[in-house]
């Protein structure tokens, strides 16, 4: 019951949070933290009970099908006989390393929104987020998942909207002006785009149904679909738009450049993360012959994504905005990961969405901290900002070099192991993602040079560079993080391992 | 001795940190903290070389499983090793202790000695690690030190360029190196260098891959050991202190180039590739003596000098004499490390004056730094009896006997310049009158034991290594070492470079003016700005970067992303706001048109109807 539990409380917890703590704003955070705490803990224990099922007394069939399939079983709900319909929640190895990616991130991002405006809404808000968004990787259910999919939407819509960065936006398309305040225009455009998107994926997930009579991914076979390519399109496309691959990346920079900067970390961290699992889920583990006939568009679409969002990167003077292409440039490496649909390919890709998730977090806090104290987003009119902020400046630094995957970093290991797997997948032609590596250095370092390097302008000189305990520990957290599992990844390799051991090998 | 690598490994990390922590709590002890680090890295490197005993340490480790790939990181120890750990941490430990004058009045001592330390690191994992990945992992540490400590100073635009400079010269070429990786990890089944040139002499590596994957470790040291086309960061990476440039841009870090194409040396041998790397040393060399002789700063003379004997050094691997080839840099790590700090003491007495126009006469304020920057220079120039001597002797002689007459004659010019840029240099500094009434009031004496000790043991090293330089050949290639004899040459180089050093002496003590009048022709103006610019390449370098890769590949794929894809993207707002408008038209509020519509309505549906009742 736990499992079904910390998906739907939420709903109840952030309404009662709010008119509880509404009068006393500040309590609010530390009952966002402790639950987020308590989600992390479950998460853990879960991965425990994954990772070694011998060791708790389970059923003997339970403990068998956990050997089989590598599902850890948490139940059925809401069942509805009739369509043969219920809410199937059960784990494996890669939505377990989600879900305590997610749980770790929500916890540090309390800590990076301490001072945020109007707090009782803002912490309810996390709350019910992480609802669904636990909701989305622990069913395999195709309806519940897009039902959950479609609620995270929800409270980033708002999230966004109300909390994001001031500014107009003005468009002009055939004649027709758009003026809307940026980050409604932001929230706006996020909320449309995956929305519209994951119609298609929705389309396809009845489809599923219609063709073989499940609701439920592990019981779907694909050999007795009748259009595999129709549904895997359909699929696909709501996975690439929310990934994003090139060309339905327009959204993000928008996006992630209005939110404030923790919920920045939430759509880099998780969002996006939501994508690359429903791709590994839905495509590669669901209907593995069609994704071999369709993997060479894959590897074209993760190429192009991530050497044109790199580009783009180079050419951006805003630092969030860079921040933002930088990150579209990293998942473009999981999308070539994940479509040499091997055994290490696909660890290789896990290893980089948390690995994307931790290195890029940080360099949107701190693009963020930078416009709240200067008030410029221009990297060319900040410049010196190592002296009079050195702590955020060398945290930048740090990330920046995971970034460009410098050695002894998590961006390194993800780099290394997605190169080798893809050379064997594809040939000796695809050691050209290789350059990715210099254009990921050309941006990071130029973004140094111009920011945190260099005489400090006048604009730097007059900011106050106060940073608060709680954002200071956030960032030495991601530090350590990326840090340590660049020098030992194995922690993270065992349990990429387990979740895709039944590709061969082992 | 496994204590001792277990040293190697973690102390210059731990003791990186431990000078930061402490330093900032206490600014001596951070300096304290790099000394007896330093003290320790080279001690550990001397026991074990005294305990070698001809089996090399040999750790196999196991860094990631992943999927069905185990990425290995091994330990492999051999004389070769030895030689790099020794002038890693010994140059090292010499250059912290003189930092401690030369950095003494700096307020971020913190700062530069642990990132010196994290270099220290870098370098000895590079040289004692068994994989490509795991030098790889080395070769990127030293690159972020390297980056790190010329952007020392980062306040200064100049130091900020320089450092941005660097890094993204030196990550070009590393990013074949990570290419290469993947190759090697499918395509052989192995990183392991040792392995590789066992394959390459069994013969059992396909030849094209062989070719590719070796010239792909090549553009990596290209990068990182100044070669053409990528060597303009090496004289910009002058604007970081003196001591870094003598340590990491003299002496060490510059050499692992050398030292990966040394370490896979049977591998690139099987290849056609020591064609190339011989080739392009040689124009390297060439173009790096050639700069020098016109530069001004003592540094920048220095770091094209450095370019020129990094090439020579290669230009030995190149045409096959390994011997030859790690000789040089043994030799040279050694005298340009002295030379370097000499000149940082230079630079430190006359109160950071760079250019060498505006000093001179400081052979009365200083005698003994004039006496070994003068061993140095010798050293530099290859003049009997000093090391330089024997291996560029070896070197040219190989070039010549290799038969390539293109390569050899180059590298001969090469080798016959450097007492030209080399003397020049010392007599604008030590001899004459001061040129510049500012500096010459304020030069002080240089201290005893900060300064002039490591100055003296560096001269008397590149002195007295003289007499084993046969024993140094012989530990590193394992075996009696033939050495090349050309019949002449040594009395032909002798003769020439007594010429040149007399036309050198004649125009910079005695002829002035006549040097003068020569430089204010027209045509030895041209040339004069080409070589003062070393070639232009770096202009080209950074047109093409500039021009091309940011203001056109990188503006269009803006301008396509904001106007094309985006544009689309808004569009739907447009587009949705038209098709109301489109239906808007049909609520006019006259009865006509409503009237029009229910005719137009009822007229489908008849017809729908008798379509489907006829039956289709």
């Amino acid at each position: 019951m736990v499992a079904v539990d910390i998906i739907f409380a939420p709903i109840f917890l952030s309404a009662l949070v709010y008119f509880l703590t509404r009068g006393a704003q500040h309590i609010t955070k530390y009952v966002a933290l402790a639950w987020f705490v308590v989600l992390f803990i479950i998460s853990l224990n879960w991965l425990n009970q994954i990772m070694h099922p011998e060791s708790y007394a389970f059923a003997p069939e339970v403990l068998q099908y956990i050997k089989a399939t590598g599902f850890l079983p948490l139940g059925e709900f809401l069942s509805v006989p009739a369509f043969g319909f219920s809410l199937t929640l059960q784990i494996d190895a890669l939505s377990v390393a989600m879900l305590l990616l997610t749980a770790g991130l929500l916890i540090l991002v309390v800590f990076t929104s301490w001072e945020e405006k109007n707090q009782a809404a803002y912490f309810s808000l996390l709350i019910l987020f992480s609802g669904p968004i636990f909701g989305v990787f622990m069913t395999t259910n195709v309806l519940w998942f897009f039902m959950f999919w479609e609620l995270t939407l929800v409270p980033m819509l708002f999230l966004v909207g109300f909390w994001g960065a001031e500014g107009v936006e003005i468009k002009k398309v055939f004649n027709v002006e758009i003026k809307l305040p940026s980050k409604v225009y932001a929230a706006i455009k996020f909320f449309l785009y995956t929305h519209v998107f994951a119609m298609f994926m929705f389309v396809g997930f009845f489809l599923l149904f219609k063709q073989t009579g499940y609701w439920d991914i592990t019981l779907i076979k694909e050999a007795t679909l009748a259009t595999p390519a129709l549904i895997w399109w359909l699929m696909f496309l709501g996975f690439a738009a929310k990934l994003p691959t090139f060309p339905f990346h327009t959204w993000l920079p928008d996006a992630h450049v209005q939110a404030p900067s923790s919920i920045s970390v939430l759509l880099a961290g998780v969002l996006l993360k939501m994508g690359a699992y429903g791709l590994i889920r839905f495509t590669v583990e669901l209907l593995p012959a069609t994704t071999a006939k369709f993997a060479m568009w894959m590897v074209v679409l993760g190429l192009a994504t991530t050497f044109f969002a790199g580009l783009l990167a180079v050419y951006e003077r805003h630092i969030k905005k860079m921040v933002a292409y930088s990150s579209i440039s990293h998942m473009g490496l999981v999308v070539v990961a994940v479509a040499t649909m091997s055994y290490d390919g696909l660890s290789a890709a896990l290893y980089e969405m948390i690995g994307h998730a931790l290195v890029i977090s940080p360099l949107f806090l701190i693009a963020g901290w930078l416009h709240h104290k200067t008030h410029t987003w221009y990297m060319d009119e900040m410049g010196g900002i190592m002296k009079y902020a050195p702590y955020a400046s060398t945290t930048f630094i740090l990330a920046g070099m995971a970034a460009l995957g410098l050695p002894g970093t998590m961006g390194f290991v993800g780099e290394l192991t997605i190169i080798i797997s893809s050379v064997k997948a594809f040939g000796w032609w695809i050691a050209v993602i290789a350059l990715a590596g210099f254009i990921s250095a050309g941006y990071i370092i130029w973004a140094v040079r111009r920011a945190i390097h260099g005489e400090p302008s006048e604009i730097v000189k007059k900011a106050n560079f106060h940073m608060s305990f709680p954002e200071k520990f956030a960032l030495a957290v991601f530090s350590f993080l990326i840090v340590y599992f660049g020098v030992n990844p194995q922690p993270i390799f065992d349990i990429a391992n387990k979740a895709f051991s039944f590709f061969g090998g082992m | 001795m496994n204590n001792a690598v277990y040293i190697l490994l973690i102390a210059p990390f731990i003791g990186a940190a431990l000078a930061y922590i402490l330093g900032k709590f206490k600014q001596p002890l951070a300096f304290w903290t790099a000394e007896i680090t330093g003290a320790v890295l080279f001690l550990a490197s001397v026991v074990i070389f005294m305990k070698y005993s001809n089996v090399p340490i040999n750790f196999d480790l196991n860094w990631i499983h992943y999927g069905n790939f185990t990425i290995p990181f091994g330990i492999y120890i051999d004389h070769l090793s030895i030689v790099m750990l020794l002038i890693a941490t010994g140059l090292g430990f010499l250059d912290i202790h003189f930092a401690h004058d030369y950095m003494g009045e700096d307020p971020d001592q913190p700062r530069y000695y642990s990132k010196v330390l994290f270099f220290i690191g870098g370098m000895i994992l590079l040289v004692i690690t068994k994989d490509l990945i795991g030098a790889f992992v080395g070769w990127e540490f030293m690159g972020l030190a390297s980056y790190a400590l010329i952007s020392f100073w980062y306040y200064k635009k100049s130091a900020a360029d320089a450092g941005m400079q660097a890094f993204l010269y030196t990550r070009f070429g590393d990013i074949f190196i990570l290419a290469a990786i993947a190759l090697l990890m499918i395509f052989v089944g192995t990183t392991n260098l040792v392995q590789l040139n066992h394959l390459a002499d069994a013969g059992q590596i396909n030849k094209t891959l062989a070719l590719v994957t070796a010239l792909f470790v090549f553009m990596g040291a290209i990068g990182k050991s100044g070669q053409f086309p990528l060597y303009p960061w090496l004289m910009n990476a002058m604007e970081g202190p003196t001591t870094v440039s003598a340590l990491i841009h003299g002496a060490t870090m510059v050499n692992s180039g050398i030292y990966i194409v040394a370490r896979m040396f049977d591998f690139f041998a099987y290849t056609e590739a020591l064609f190339i790397v011989a080739n392009v040393a040689a124009l390297s060399a060439f173009i790096g003596s050639t700069s020098a002789l016109v530069q001004k700063e003592i540094k920048k003379i220095l770091a094209y000098s450095t370019m020129s004997h990094l090439s020579i050094a290669f230009v030995g691997l190149g045409v096959g004499s390994l011997a030859a080839g790690m000789l040089h840099l043994v030799n040279h790590a050694i005298f340009k490390a002295l030379l370097f700090l000499a000149a940082g003491a230079v630079i430190y007495i006359a109160h950071h004056t760079k250019d060498a126009w505006k000093l001179g006469g400081l052979i009365k304020t200083a005698p003994f730094l004039a006496l070994f920057f003068a061993m140095g220079s010798l050293s530099l120039a290859g003049v009997p009896p000093f090391s330089g001597f024997f291996s560029k002797e070896m070197v040219v002689s190989a070039a010549w006997e290799w038969g390539n007459g293109f390569t050899a004659t180059l590298v001969t010019i090469a080798a016959l310049l450097s007492i030209a840029y080399i003397t020049r240099l010392w007599i604008l500094i030590f001899l004459g009158e001061p040129r510049n009434e500012d500096v010459a009031g304020s030069v002080h004496k240089p201290s005893n034991i900060w300064m002039r000790l490591p100055l003296g043991i560096l001269a008397f090293t590149t002195l007295f290594i003289s007499i084993w330089q046969s024993d140094i050949v012989h530990y590193i290639v394992g075996k009696e070492v033939v050495e090349p004899e050309v019949e002449g040459l040594t009395a032909f180089m002798l003769t020439s470079m007594l010429i040149i050093f007399l036309i050198v002496v004649g125009l910079y003590v005695k002829g002035l003016n006549l040097l003068y009048k020569i430089a204010s022709h027209h045509f030895v103006q041209t040339i004069h700005q080409v070589l003062f610019n070393g070639y232009y390449v770096e202009a080209m370098i950074t047109w093409i970067s500039k021009n091309i890769f940011v203001n056109a590949i990188a503006k269009a794929a803006r301008w396509f992303d904001t106007y094309v894809i985006d544009y689309m993207v808004n569009s739907t707002v447009a587009m949705s706001l038209y098709t109301f408008k489109f239906f808007k038209m049909g609520h006019s509020g006259r009865i006509g048109t409503y009237m029009g519509q229910m005719v137009i309505g009822v007229a489908i549906i008849v017809i729908a109807i008798l379509i489907i009742v006829k039956g289709l």
